[in-house]
């Protein structure tokens, strides 16, 4: 395997993917993991990012182009610092979502499915995000947030902008913004999300990456 | 009620720290495992899981024992959690998986170990970062203690278990959709035959279950099959998570037995309609199952009973809906997820399901047609002739018929609320 | 090789009638074969079954009760009951169709399909009336270019899937996939990586919209006005099967045909668009005679005949020679073969221009393979060209016995192939070092003992022919001499130009008469001359032989049939040099290129499309080629100059026209003896048959030797390979392929660059004898140490020729300034 493709990743980034390769009884089942890990180091899954993917998994381009592109959370264009994604669909609906996520775009000032103009929010609708119980529920870089009226959801974007975290940690925005929970969420976690690519495990968990 | 919490006892109990492998080691966890691995054969323990005669709780509620005598003798085989959960209304398994994450991993030993699988995967929704981080911290910590890995505990037996999270699609929880995902393609359900036991990932025999089908599995293996089965109703056992979502006064999961009648489930145990409403009707097994009406409401919560009334339990969701709902917004609202989910494979699936929700949205926005009731059941009746239930398929899954669901029910329970919206619009037009 | 086993029958019940079919057979297979056609778009009977447009729709009974399934996936068992017209169905087949229908574009008048579009027929046949779909359709940006060659309108495409799971399923080269999801799928490159397939024109074939076209036929004619033969492309010796399409006596499409025995179907885009160069306006439409000042000026036939025959009688016959005749048909090899040796009477004829491969190798290696023997062997070995660039279509038939039967595959090559992918062993060596491979190989010795299991201990398919141009043809007879050593093993030989194996079946080599009858054999000779009275005795010169002799002057004349031996033989100075010394060469040609310079009168002959008759492949197996448009301007057919010709010459050809020749051949040439038109045409034996076959006898026992194999001398030996899209005429005068030939560079090992302090991209001097190459360099890993890669026969490189050895310098400019 020749890493030298991705050597301006990040060196942790290229140990995961090295992991990564590892962790499954054929390498093509990486592509996924490794998406995410491009999608962390160029921002979003750039054309370069998927070229380095089928270098290392042994396909062309065009097919990881494919497989990227049949899934919802490989942003193939530039993504805001914090990705608000409001569930709009049937429990959440019932709930009051549709104005939750038009108060999001308003303060946001980025309509769904587009980013601010200064790049703080992409706001984007999404089907559902298994929340239900605590619907309206929004994630933010796909940190949950459950039971969001649409005077938090406004509030919370306010927060992110005025706060900038650097780590976005569910907990905390649960306190300051969500109420009803589809269960109890037990203790809090420390670990959260780095940028608007799911954090875990082996790529990217703020904890483990030591950023929190 | 009277019933153990087979599933959510310790979170219960212990809601700092279930997620811990310290807490589920004093709270008798991985004790079973040491046993079996010690002194059981894999035989004994398909045995129990037989005898618990539990249904998978993914949705097509299948009896996990005979699925997993189902599964060929080639080598290597692979068991695959299916913690996919998207399925609207759903979100029991985010529970499982973020609250006691070692309870499935032992399951996942457990399971590996009957099955002969020295390499289990749990795939979990990529919209679930937290839950992920849980189960792979789980996964790391039961590494360092010795219970995966080679040999674990002296007993000849290993294991890897990897942790694979999804990329924001709903069809990769359809089994051969997931294995195609998990092999790093589009997660485009596969052609059946071959099943998954037989031709599964990389094309070896492949066991796949749903998160809730195995966390019980240690329940099951410690307490014995027979305790498990006495649970609950006559053929449907055990207790189940429910998610119940909507307008209700006390939405959330629970974990309740097999066997109340839906009233129990929507008065009692999810409190009633919120403000004290009248209730609609009710999705009583996630989007794709066919909608209740108040006089279901005495109809008994099990498999056969729910199937006997033309619905399903599927994922245990239930979206409760009162009397200010606007079922055809309802309605709406699911075929759009359908057409939005839709892998695009199947013609029927890919073109009707988005015909289905144009319709809708045109009836939502003033300018239905009479003609459009026949022609969104003609439309369905081309994605699932005849319109039955179980549905009949034109398609290789059954995601394009569940679209169907939300429109024949609001056909059959609220024909005339169409028909007003419908008439409304002709008005309007001809003002 | 054993045959498979006939399979098991079963009987399965369609639409009320018992059938028997094969078990496991796919139900839409099985319905057709018994009269029953079901409508289908995503199925393919060349690519696995994806079950997704859904319009296959049959119910089945089962135990559970009727049930609706796909027929292109479900396999038939014992008493399966079919219903393939229930009510149920025929409902089914209606919705698919019109959910088919509301987001595709009604602009039939406009598309290339419009006429041929199973959306359309199917719609007529099966289809709802009227569309009540009033949304507005789903929109994309009209065609977008996938590559220099096919286009895609989305709009169109109804996401079969056809053109994808061919790329990658069968040509391996998944550079177009499907992007997206659910309604909002669409099939795309990657940016910047465009469709760049040897095979791309296939999918554009079995598109079942007009979603995919190609450039050279777009908008060029409507199916109902064109007119179809069935064909052999002549691209290369493997016999693809295809038919070409004209409308007003102009090609205007090439289309693969099904062939079991050949191609399945498929051609590479070189086989599919190279018709253009039929119509170019390069094309020589009349006599020429060249005057004193080495002007052309066209003439008439008979004024240009008068002066061949004047000028071939006026030395003897045996300081005549011929080179070329490989890319005719058999029957005109013969009238040439004929002419030479009965009107000119002279044994030195080649057709090889100068590649040298063993004229018996060729025509009497046994046992000899089958291209299906490669679906049945238990191990594949390919030491030849890249089949990937020079038989395209043999390429993906070894693609299809590794990834689809199972076979394990051996390639011997100086560089990376085409096939090396799915290799299970590959062994690079360096041109030159061939018997050193064999010896280890027969040892077993080292990284040689796995491929030589492989070898010893299963049924073998081995396919030999040049590595390259600057490879010792001897090598050839080596690689027999072991692989017929094995214990079961056959050989597909292989050799370049598209009717070679006819060719020499028809006696244009030095060393074979007609139906592959040594000259050496007295019998043979003696038979032939009670047919054609007295020939000459002696074996003949090969192209290398000529071109001596016409330099030493023992030869005078020379004849040159559709060759180029300046551009396309190993030494163009030679070459040069000797046609320079001729006192006369006539040319038979369809071009002017750099060998016809020299000829003194230049003869329009009808090409590709043009001629009806036979060709024979590599197997030894003979098809029917067909006629579909006139030649350009006066030109004729060869047999036919050649029957003129011989007249004034005071012989008798007697030609005739094809099928006279045909029944000639049948007569006097043994191996062909079951030859007959008839057997060819459209029916049971349309997929050709192999020679000798029924009263024809194989006379020619090779035995190959290795004798004075070269072994590699100086520091660095040429490997002179050739490209698909070469520099060649026919390539170049056809416009959609000539765009795609390759910029070339110099390939150097790793090792021999370090050690020449050379760097990748740098331009270098490539030093061969004859001339002196200016290219980049590429660092080539995969390149035998010791080797130099060149391509052959491009615009930059022919004039390389093929030496053993090469220098490889950098640029005097930049000597000295080594780091
Ligand atoms: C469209 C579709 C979506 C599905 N989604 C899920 C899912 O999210 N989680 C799940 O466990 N099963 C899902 N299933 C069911 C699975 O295919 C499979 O039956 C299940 O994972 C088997 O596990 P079980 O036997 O333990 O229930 C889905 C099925 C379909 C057709
Ligand atoms: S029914 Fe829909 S989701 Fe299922 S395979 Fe067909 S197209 Fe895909
Ligand atoms: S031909 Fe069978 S599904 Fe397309």
């Amino acid at each position: 395997m020749s890493m030298a493709v991705i050597s301006d990743w990040s060196g942790p980034n290229q140990e995961r993917a090295r992991r990564l390769l590892d962790s499954y009884p054929e390498k093509r089942s990486a592509v996924m993991p490794l998406l995410y890990l491009a999608s962390l180091e160029h921002g979003y899954l750039d054309a370069p990012g998927m070229t380095q993917v089928a270098e290392l998994t042994g396909l062309t381009s065009a097919q990881v182009q494919s497989v990227a592109s049949f899934y919802t959370m490989y942003k193939r264009d530039h993504v805001g610092k914090y990705l608000v994604s409001v569930c709009t669909s049937i429990s959440c609906f019932l709930m009051g979502a549709d104005d939750v996520l038009a108060a999001i775009e308003e303060e946001s000032t980025s309509p769904d499915g587009s980013t601010s103009a200064d790049g703080t929010f992409s706001v984007e609708h999404v089907e559902c995000i298994g929340a239900c119980g605590g619907a309206p529920a929004v994630q933010v870089n796909y940190e949950l947030i459950e039971g969001v009226t649409p005077e938090k959801g406004a509030g919370l974007c306010k927060w992110l902008r005025d706060a900038a975290p650097a780590v976005v940690l569910a907990d905390e925005m649960q306190e300051l913004f969500g109420s009803i929970r589809s269960f109890d969420w037990g203790s809090k976690e420390a670990d959260g999300a780095v940028a608007p690519v799911p954090a875990f495990g082996p790529y990217g968990s703020a904890a483990k990456d030591g950023k929190s | 009620m009277s019933f153990p919490l087979i599933l959510t006892e310790r979170m219960t109990q212990h809601p700092s720290d279930s997620h811990l492998i310290q807490r589920y080691e004093s709270t008798g966890g991985y004790s079973v495992m040491r046993k079996a691995l010690g002194s059981l054969q894999p035989a004994d323990v398909i045995e129990q899981v037989k005898t618990a005669n539990i249904q998978g709780r993914g949705g097509a509620a299948f009896p996990a024992g005979i699925k997993w005598g189902f599964l060929a003798p080639a080598e290597p085989r692979y068991l695959v959690v299916n913690g996919d959960e998207s399925e609207p209304g759903t979100f029991k398994d985010r529970q499982l998986l973020e609250r006691d994450p070692h309870q499935l991993v032992e399951g996942v030993i457990l399971s590996s170990f009957a099955l002969g699988v020295n390499h289990a995967f749990i795939y979990i929704r990529g919209e679930y970062p937290k839950p992920a981080r849980r189960v792979q911290q789980a996964v790391e910590a039961a590494y360092e203690k010795g219970y995966l890995g080679q040999n674990i505990l002296g007993s000849g037996f290993d294991l890897d278990v990897t942790v694979h999270l999804g990329g924001g699609a709903y069809i990769c929880g359809e089994e051969t959709a997931l294995l195609n995902s998990l092999e790093g393609r589009r997660g485009e359900p596969r052609l059946k035959p071959p099943f998954p036991a037989v031709e599964g990932l990389y094309a070896k025999p492949t066991i796949v279950n749903n998160v809730e089908t195995i966390s019980n599995i240690p329940w099951i293996l410690e307490n014995g099959g027979a305790a498990f089965a006495a649970i609950g109703d006559e053929n449907s056992v055990g207790t189940r998570m429910f998610s119940l979502s909507g307008h209700l006064k006390k939405p959330g999961n629970v974990e309740v037995p097999m066997g109340l009648t839906w009233r129990e489930l929507i008065y009692e145990v999810g409190g009633g309609i919120r403000d004290d409403r009248e209730l609609k009707c009710w999705v009583p097994g996630g989007a794709s199952a066919p909608w209740f009406v108040p006089e279901h409401l005495d109809t008994k919560v099990t498999k056969d009973d729910v199937a006997q009334a033309g619905s399903m339990l599927g994922s245990g969701a239930v979206i409760v809906m009162d009397e200010t709902t606007n079922v055809v917004a309802a309605a709406h609202r699911i075929v759009k997820f359908f057409a939005h989910e839709s892998c695009g494979q199947c013609t029927p699936c890919r073109e009707g399901t988005t015909w289905l929700e144009r319709i809708l949205w045109r009836l939502l926005n003033g300018a239905g047609r009479p003609s459009d009731i026949d022609l969104l059941l003609d439309v369905c009746d081309g994605i699932s002739p005849g319109l039955a239930w179980p549905p009949k398929m034109t398609t290789i899954c059954p995601l394009g018929p569940s679209a169907v669901s939300p429109i024949t029910s609001i056909m059959t329970h609220f024909r005339d609320e169409v028909e007003a919206m419908i008439a409304d619009s002709q008005e309007v037009a001809n003002a | 090789m054993p045959e498979r086993p006939p399979p098991e029958m079963v009987t399965i019940t369609i639409d009320g009638e018992e059938v028997q079919v094969p078990k496991g057979e796919l139900i839409i297979k099985s319905a057709e074969d018994n009269g029953t056609y079901i409508p289908r778009f995503c199925s393919h009977d060349r690519l696995k079954p994806v079950g997704k447009c859904r319009m296959c729709l049959v119910e089945v009974e089962t135990p559970r009760g009727r049930m609706l399934t796909t027929a292109c996936n479900f396999p038939a068992t014992d008493e399966l009951i079919v219903d393939t017209q229930s009510d149920v169905v025929q409902k089914a087949q209606e919705g698919i169709l019109e959910f088919l229908l509301i987001n595709h574009p009604l602009d039939c008048p406009v598309c290339d399909k419009g006429g041929e579009c199973p959306l359309q027929d199917q719609t007529v046949a099966y289809g709802p009336g009227e569309s009540r779909f009033v949304e507005e359709k789903r929109h994309f940006q009209k065609p977008i270019p996938l590559s220099e060659i096919v286009l895609m309108d989305r709009e169109r495409c109804i996401l079969c899937a056809r053109c994808t799971r061919f790329s990658e399923e069968v040509s391996g080269d998944p550079l177009i996939e499907f992007v997206g999801r659910g309604n909002h799928t669409q099939v795309i490159t990657f940016p910047d990586e465009p469709f760049a397939s040897y095979f791309s024109g296939n999918t554009v074939q079995i598109c079942p919209v007009g979603a995919l076209t190609a450039k050279p036929y777009r908008f060029k004619a409507r199916p109902w006005d064109l007119e179809a033969v069935e064909s052999v492309s002549m691209v290369d010796a493997s016999g693809a099967s295809i038919s070409i399409e004209a409308s007003q006596n102009e090609v205007l499409r090439i289309n693969g045909v099904d062939n079991d025995a050949t191609n399945h179907g498929w051609l590479s885009d070189k086989d599919r668009f190279i018709f253009q160069a039929v119509h170019s306006d390069a094309r020589i439409t009349a006599p020429l005679i060249r005057d004193h000042a080495g002007v052309l000026h066209p003439a008439s036939w008979g004024e240009a005949l008068d002066l061949v025959a004047d000028q071939l009688g006026s030395v003897r016959g045996d300081e005549v020679a011929s080179i070329g005749g490989a890319n005719n048909t058999n029957e005109e090899a013969f009238a040439l073969g004929k002419f030479l040796r009965t009107v000119v009477v002279t044994p030195h004829i080649d057709a090889q221009v100068g590649d040298g491969v063993n004229p018996d190798f060729l025509a009497g290696i046994a046992p000899r393979a089958t291209i299906n023997d490669l679906d049945r062997a238990d191990t594949i070995l390919v030491w030849a060209g890249d089949l990937k660039e020079e038989f395209p279509s043999l390429f993906l038939r070894v693609r299809h016995a590794v990834n689809e039967m199972g076979a394990k595959l051996i390639v011997v090559h100086p560089r990376r192939t085409g096939l090396d992918e799915i290799a299970t062993e590959k062994i690079t060596y360096r041109p030159g070092d061939g018997s050193e491979v064999l010896r280890k190989l027969t040892a077993g010795e080292d990284q040689y003992a796995s491929a030589r299991t492989l070898l010893t201990e299963g049924s073998v398919a081995a396919v030999i022919g040049l590595t390259g141009r600057a490879e010792d043809p001897k090598t050839i007879d080596a690689i027999a001499g072991y692989v017929t050593a094995l214990p079961n093993a056959k050989v597909l030989p292989l050799a370049r130009r598209g009717n070679i194996f006819g060719a020499i079946d028809m006696g244009l080599a030095p060393t074979l008469l007609p139906g592959r009858v040594p000259v050496s054999s007295e019998a043979g000779r003696n038979e032939l001359e009670g047919f054609w009275g007295p020939l000459p005795d002696t074996e003949g010169r090969n192209t290398a032989e000529i071109l001596s002799g016409l330099q030493d002057g023992t030869l005078k004349a020379l004849v040159l049939v559709g060759a180029d031996p300046v551009r396309d033989g190993h030494n163009p100075g030679v070459a040069r040099e000797a046609l320079d010394e001729a006192e006369f060469i006539v040319s038979f040609d369809m071009f002017l290129n750099d060998s016809n310079q020299h000829a003194a009168v230049i003869l329009p002959v009808d090409g590709f499309a043009e001629t009806e008759g036979t060709v024979t492949n590599a197997e030894g197996r003979v098809q029917k080629v067909n006629r579909i448009a006139p030649g350009p301007g006066q030109s004729r057919a060869l047999w036919s100059v050649l029957d003129d010709l011989s007249v004034r010459m005071g012989g008798q050809l007697a030609a005739g026209d094809g099928q006279t020749i045909a029944k000639e051949i049948a007569t006097v040439a043994p191996a062909y003896r079951s030859l007959s038109w008839d057997r060819l045409e459209w029916g049971p034996e349309r997929d050709g048959v192999v020679m000798p076959d029924g009263d024809g006898v194989q006379t020619l026992q090779y035995v190959p030797t290795d004798e004075g194999l070269r072994k590699a001398k100086g520091r660095l030996t040429l490997h002179s390979g050739r490209v698909l899209y070469d520099g060649g005429t026919r390539v170049s005068q056809s416009p959609a392929l000539a765009t795609l030939t390759p910029d070339p560079a110099v390939h150097l090992h790793p090792r021999d660059a370090s050690a020449l302090a050379l760097t990748e991209g740098q331009d270098v001097d490539v030093i061969g004898e004859l001339a002196t190459l200016r290219l980049p360099l590429k660092v080539d890993p995969t390149l035998a140490e010791g080797a130099v890669y060149v391509p052959a026969n491009l615009d930059s490189t022919w004039m390389l020729g093929a030496p053993d050895s090469v220098a490889v310098e950098p640029r005097p400019e930049d000597k000295g300034s080594v780091k």
